[in-house]
C-alpha cells in the first residue's frame, strides 16, 4: 500500500538580521516614506508608484522566506508494554492474571511484537507465560515510555499498547514520548475495599531522650469510612497508640509521639488494624527506619592553665550549638599566691570524681589541653580513660609545657591509648619540649585528609597550610605509634626522623588525636589579622571534632542506598565512596557488595571493581522476607561500611493500588492513542493505530533573493527614478 | 562559706602536689601570655612599668604563664596580631589614627582580640576624647556602653564589687561587646598607675582615696581582666555546670 502523501508549508520568516523584528521596522519605514511622498505631491499616481517600489524594496531588504515540506503517513511497528509492578498482584483474580489472559490472546499475532515490562526499570522480555510476574517495587510508567521514545528500539516503532492499573508513581507529572503514540489496556478494579497506610514520615534522625513523632496518613476506601487505632511499636512492644477518623475515600492524618531509648538504629512499625474483607491487608503495615544519636556533642575540655590556645578553642566550642561543652581550667597550681582570702576568690575545685567517674561515659569527646593530671590525684582515674575510649570514646591530648611527657604521662594507662610513644619518664624536661617557632609541614600525601584539607586540591590544601603563620614551640614524642596515621610533622628532625606534630589513631573502639602543639590558635585570630581569613583554625577543629566523633559524613568509607525502605524483592541501587583510614582511595581495586539480614547471613552480592576516585556502584535483588537489613561493602575480608534498610511488604507500591483509569486516558489522549477500560474489551494488536508520520522532503522557498526578482525590481526603481525627473521632480 | 574553704583547702592540697612535681616550662616565650602596649604616634607610655608589673603578679597569683617582657606595637603593625590582648593606656589627647590603624584595631577586635584601655589621667578629658573618637571610628558609634556590676569579669578570678584604680573613679567600666564577649574594656581608674612599680620594687603612684587595699583591689582587677581575655564567661559554665551535669544522666 502507498503512503498517504500531504505536502505542507512553513511558516512565514525573515533572512534579514532580527528577523520578524527587523522586517516590521522596516515595513514601518517604507510605509511611512510612501506616506510623505503622498502628502508632499498629492498625486495618486505618483503614491502608487512610490508604493510600488516601496514594497520592492522592502521584499529585496526583508527577504521574506518559508519552507515546504512534504509528510508521508506511514505504517510503524506497535510494542506492548506491561506492568510488573507489584500493585499488579492484588485482587482475585489478580491484575497480572488478566494481563496474562490477554498476552495468551495476543501471543497467536504476536510475531515480530516486541513485548517489554516495566517496574523500577524498563525490561524486555520473551512472549510467555513469565512475562507479567508483578515484583517490581516501583511503577514507572512515564520513565519507562520516554526511555523506549528515546532508545533504539523506537526506530520504526509507531505505537505501544501500555497494559497497566495506571497506579504509577510517575505519571502525573509531564510526558515526552515525541511522535510515538501510547494506547492504554486499564487493569484492575478502582473499587476496592482497602485500608492503608498511604504516608508514614519521620525524620531520619532522632535524638536519644528527646520526644520525636511519626506523621501517619491513613486512607480508606469502599468501607463506608472507619474509625480505627493507629498502633506504633518497637520491637513488637506497643510504643503508643491514638484513633483516627477516616470518611470514606478520604484520609487521616495521625501523628504518634516517641521518645528513643537507645542509641543506634530503631525500627519502627506502624499498623491499622485490618478488616476482613481489605482488598490489600499489606498496606495496613509500613515501618521506618530512625538513627538514634544523641542531640549534641559532648565533650569536655580539661586545660592545665588559662592560654591562648585554650581561650579560642573554647571560644570554637562554645559558638557551635551543636557542642554542648563542660570545661574545666586550672586556674591556680598550689605554687601561685593569689594574696586573697578564699571567700575573696571565684574558685571552685576540681571535680575530678564526678567527671571521670561518674559522667565520663557521657561524653562524646574529652579533650586534655596542656593538662598534667599529676596535681589532682588524677592517677587513679587515667585506666577509666583509658578504658572509655577503648568502649569507644574520643580523646584528644593537646601540647603545652603540662602535655605528653612534660605532663608526666610516659608508662601511664593513658599513653596506652595515644596514637605516640612519649619520651621515657627519666628524659630531662629540657628534652620533652621545642621551643623555636615552626611551621609545621602536613604530609602531602595525605593531603585529601579532611583534617588536613584545607581546599578542595590537595595540592592547594598544603599551599594553603604553608602560607600560615607559624606555631610557637611543640611537645616532643619519640614516634607515631604502629597503625597511627601522622598528618603533620615538625620540620626539625631527630634520629633521622621527623617530629611527629599531628598523629591520630585508634585504641580498641575509640579514636585519639595527639596534638603536639598549643598555638593553633594562630591558625585563626593571628592569620585572620595578617590576611583577613581566620577560616583555618575553625575548620581544622570542626573536622577535628567530626573526626573523634565519627561524624558519618567523614568517614572514610561510605555506602548509601537509594532508598531507605523498600518492598519485598526490589532492586537496590547502591552507590559506595571508598577510601583508607588515611582517606586515600581504593583505586581499581575489586570489592564486593553484599546484602545480608539480621544474622548476617548473605543474601546477594556483587563484585565490582572501584574507579580512580575509589567510587564503585552495584545494583541488588532486595530481600523477599520483610524486615531489617544491611548493605555492606567488603574489600577481601574486611568490611569498609554499610548501610541499613528495611524491607517491606506493603510499601509505597502498594501504598494507594486503586486501579487509576482517568491517568491511562489522559495518557492515551495526550499521544492520540485509544484507550481501552478492560482486558477484555482489548482488539487484537493490528486494531491499534501504530502509523507515524514522517518528512519526506524539505525544501526552502526564497523567491526574493531569485535573480530575476532583483533585476526586475532594479527596473522598477530605474522606471521611477526616470518617470519623476521628466515629471521634474525630485 | 564553710564549704568554699573546705573546697579550696582540697585543692590547696592538689596544689601542693604539683609544686612536688616540678616546675615546668611553656613551649617559648611566645607562647607565653603578653600584654602588648598599644603604641600611638610618639607618645611615650604613660605607666611604662605598670604591664610588667600586672604580668608579674598575674604570674605569681594565678596559673597563667605570662611574659616579663611584653612588647609594643602599633595598630597598623603585623605584630599587633602577635597577641590577642592588647593594653592601650594614655594621659593625654592624641590625633586621629590613621586608616591602617583603623584596619588593624578593627580587624584586631572582629578576630577575637581584647582590647584594656587605661585612662592614665582621668580627671582630664583629653585621652577620653580621643579614645571614643577612635573607637566609635573603628567600631561604630554607641558601641562603647557601660559593663554591669554583674558582669563574669568580676569574677573570673576574684570576687570584686567595682572597678578601682589610682582613683577611685566611676563605679564602672565601659566595654564593647562582640559576639558576646567584652571585646573592648575601658578603665578611667588609672589602673596603670596602681600597679606600677619601679625596679626597685617601690610603688610609683599614690593611690586615693584607699590607700594600699585600693592598690590591691586594683591589682585583683588586673589580674581578673587578664583571666577574663583568656576564659571569656567561663565561669558562667561552672555556675551552672551541676545543673548541667545532673541534667545530663545517660550513659556511654
Amino acid at each position: 500500500m502507498d503512503p498517504e502523501v500531504v505536502d505542507t508549508l512553513g511558516p512565514l520568516r525573515f533572512a534579514v538580521p532580527g528577523g520578524s523584528l527587523t522586517a516590521g521596522v522596516l515595513a514601518v519605514v517604507f510605509a511611512a516614506l510612501v506616506l510623505w511622498e503622498h502628502r508632499r505631491l498629492r498625486a495618486v499616481r505618483w503614491t502608487v508608484l512610490r508604493g510600488g517600489t516601496a514594497a520592492l524594496a522592502f521584499l529585496l531588504t526583508a527577504q521574506p522566506r518559508w519552507s515546504a515540506q512534504r509528510l508521508e503517513r506511514v505504517q510503524g511497528r506497535v510494542a506492548v508494554l506491561v506492568d510488573a509492578s507489584r500493585s499488579m498482584a492484588i485482587e482475585h483474580p489478580s491484575r497480572a492474571q488478566h494481563v496474562q489472559h490477554l498476552l495468551e490472546r495476543w501471543d497467536g499475532e504476536a510475531e515480530g511484537v516486541p513485548l517489554w515490562r516495566f517496574g523500577s526499570e524498563l525490561q524486555t522480555v520473551p512472549w510467555g507465560p513469565d512475562a507479567s510476574r508483578p515484583r517490581d517495587d516501583e511503577s514507572r510508567l512515564a520513565a519507562a515510555l520516554e526511555e523506549l521514545a528515546r532508545g533504539g528500539e523506537a526506530e520504526g516503532l509507531g505505537a505501544v499498547v501500555v497494559v497497566s492499573d495506571g497506579a504509577a508513581n510517575d505519571l502525573d507529572g509531564p510526558i515526552d514520548v515525541g511522535e510515538l503514540r501510547v494506547h492504554a489496556v486499564r487493569v484492575g478494579r478502582e473499587d476496592l475495599r482497602d485500608d492503608s497506610l498511604v504516608e508514614v514520615h519521620a525524620d531520619r534522625v532522632a535524638f536519644l531522650r528527646q520526644p520525636a513523632k511519626v506523621r501517619v496518613v491513613v486512607r480508606s476506601w469502599g468501607g463506608g469510612g472507619i474509625d480505627v487505632p493507629v498502633t506504633l511499636r518497637e520491637d513488637n512492644e506497643v510504643v503508643t497508640e491514638a484513633r483516627v477518623q477516616v470518611p470514606d475515600g478520604g484520609e487521616g492524618v495521625v501523628e504518634l509521639p516517641f521518645t528513643p531509648r537507645r542509641l543506634g538504629r530503631a525500627v519502627y512499625h506502624v499498623s491499622i488494624p485490618r478488616a476482613d474483607d481489605d482488598a490489600v491487608p499489606a498496606n495496613n503495615e509500613r515501618a521506618f527506619l530512625v538513627r538514634v544519636g544523641r542531640d549534641r556533642l559532648r565533650v569536655l575540655l580539661v586545660a592545665g592553665a588559662p592560654s591562648w590556645d585554650v581561650r579560642f578553642l573554647r571560644a570554637f566550642l562554645k559558638q557551635d550549638p551543636s557542642i554542648d561543652l563542660i570545661s574545666f581550667f586550672i586556674l591556680r597550681t598550689g605554687s601561685d599566691m593569689p594574696m586573697a582570702e578564699p571567700e575573696e576568690l571565684a574558685l571552685i575545685p576540681f571535680p575530678t570524681d564526678e567527671l571521670f567517674r561518674e559522667h565520663l561515659g557521657s561524653f562524646d569527646v574529652v579533650i586534655f589541653q596542656n593538662f598534667d593530671y599529676g596535681p589532682y590525684q588524677m592517677a587513679g582515674y587515667l585506666p577509666r580513660i583509658r578504658d572509655y575510649v577503648k568502649r569507644g570514646g574520643a580523646f584528644a591530648m593537646v601540647g603545652g609545657d603540662r602535655s605528653f611527657g612534660s605532663g608526666g604521662y610516659a608508662s601511664t594507662p593513658l599513653e596506652e591509648v595515644l596514637p605516640v610513644e612519649l619520651p621515657s619518664a627519666s628524659t630531662p624536661a629540657a628534652r620533652l619540649v621545642l621551643t623555636d617557632r615552626f611551621r609545621p609541614r602536613p604530609v602531602a600525601e595525605l593531603a585529601r585528609h579532611p583534617l588536613l584539607a584545607l581546599a578542595n586540591d590537595p595540592a592547594a590544601s598544603v599551599a594553603r597550610w604553608a602560607s600560615l603563620p607559624p606555631l610557637d614551640g611543640a611537645n616532643v614524642v619519640r614516634r607515631a605509634r604502629p597503625g597511627a596515621t601522622t598528618l603533620m610533622v615538625h620540620p626539625r628532625r631527630r634520629g633521622g626522623r621527623s617530629l611527629p606534630l599531628l598523629v591520630l589513631g585508634t585504641a580498641g573502639q575509640g579514636r585519639v588525636l595527639a596534638l603536639m602543639s598549643d598555638s593553633s590558635w594562630r591558625w585563626g585570630f593571628t592569620a585572620g589579622g595578617l590576611t583577613g581569613d581566620a577560616s583555618a583554625f575553625e575548620r581544622f577543629w570542626d573536622r577535628a571534632l567530626r573526626w573523634l566523633a565519627r561524624d558519618p559524613n567523614l568517614e572514610p568509607a561510605r555506602v548509601t542506598t537509594d532508598r531507605e525502605r523498600y518492598g519485598p524483592e526490589a532492586r537496590v541501587e547502591l552507590r559506595a565512596l571508598l577510601r583508607d583510614a588515611s582517606y586515600r582511595p581504593y583505586a581499581a581495586e575489586p570489592v564486593r557488595f553484599v546484602l545480608v539480614d539480621a544474622v548476617g547471613e548473605e543474601l546477594a552480592a556483587a563484585d565490582v571493581v572501584t574507579d580512580a576516585e575509589g567510587r564503585a556502584q552495584a545494583v541488588l535483588r532486595g530481600p523477599a522476607q520483610e524486615g531489617a537489613y544491611r548493605a555492606a561493602v567488603h574489600r577481601g575480608d574486611t568490611r569498609l561500611c554499610e548501610e541499613h534498610f528495611l524491607v517491606e511488604r506493603g510499601g509505597q507500591e502498594l501504598a494507594d493500588p486503586r486501579s487509576q483509569p482517568d491517568r491511562l486516558r489522559r495518557l492515551a489522549e495526550s499521544t492520540g492513542g485509544r484507550y481501552v477500560d478492560a482486558p477484555e474489551d482489548a482488539p487484537s494488536l493490528d486494531a491499534f493505530d501504530a502509523s507515524v508520520t514522517r518528512r519526506r522532503s524539505l525544501d526552502e522557498v526564497a523567491p526574493f533573493a531569485h535573480p530575476a526578482f532583483v533585476a526586475f525590481a532594479a527596473l522598477v526603481f530605474s522606471l521611477e527614478w526616470w518617470l519623476r525627473r521628466r515629471a521634474g521632480l525630485r | 562559706m564553710r564549704p568554699v574553704r573546705t573546697a579550696l583547702l582540697v585543692l590547696g592540697s592538689c596544689c601542693l602536689l604539683a609544686a612536688v612535681v616540678g616546675p615546668v616550662r611553656a613551649l617559648g616565650e611566645a607562647s607565653r601570655v603578653e600584654l602588648r602596649a598599644v603604641a600611638v604616634a610618639d607618645f611615650e607610655e604613660p605607666r611604662p612599668t605598670a604591664r610588667r608589673r600586672l604580668a608579674w603578679e598575674v604570674r605569681q597569683r594565678t596559673s597563667i604563664d605570662t611574659r616579663l617582657q611584653p612588647g609594643r606595637s602599633r595598630l597598623d603593625d603585623p605584630a599587633v596580631f602577635e597577641s590577642p590582648l592588647l593594653y592601650w593606656a594614655g594621659d593625654r589627647a592624641f590625633p586621629p589614627l590613621s586608616n591602617g590603624e583603623l584596619v588593624g584595631l578593627r580587624r584586631f577586635i572582629d578576630f577575637g582580640g581584647m582590647l584594656l584601655v587605661d585612662d592614665a589621667a582621668p580627671d582630664d578629658d583629653g585621652f577620653d576624647r580621643s579614645i571614643r573618637r577612635a573607637l566609635r571610628r573603628a567600631l561604630g558609634a554607641g558601641s562603647l556602653r557601660p559593663i554591669p556590676r554583674d558582669h563574669t569579669l568580676y569574677r573570673s578570678f576574684y570576687l570584686l564589687d567595682r572597678p578601682v584604680g589610682r582613683v577611685q573613679g566611676p563605679p564602672h567600666l565601659e566595654g564593647v561587646e562582640r559576639g558576646g564577649r567584652m571585646a573592648v574594656v575601658y578603665s578611667r581608674h588609672d589602673l596603670g598607675g596602681a600597679w606600677a612599680r619601679d625596679n626597685l620594687g617601690t610603688w610609683q603612684h599614690a593611690v586615693v582615696p584607699g590607700g594600699e587595699r585600693q592598690r590591691e583591689l586594683a591589682i585583683r582587677l588586673g589580674v581578673n581582666l587578664v583571666m577574663y581575655a583568656l576564659c571569656l564567661d567561663y565561669k558562667d559554665d561552672q555556675v551552672h555546670a551541676p545543673f548541667i551535669m545532673r541534667r545530663r544522666g545517660g550513659s556511654p
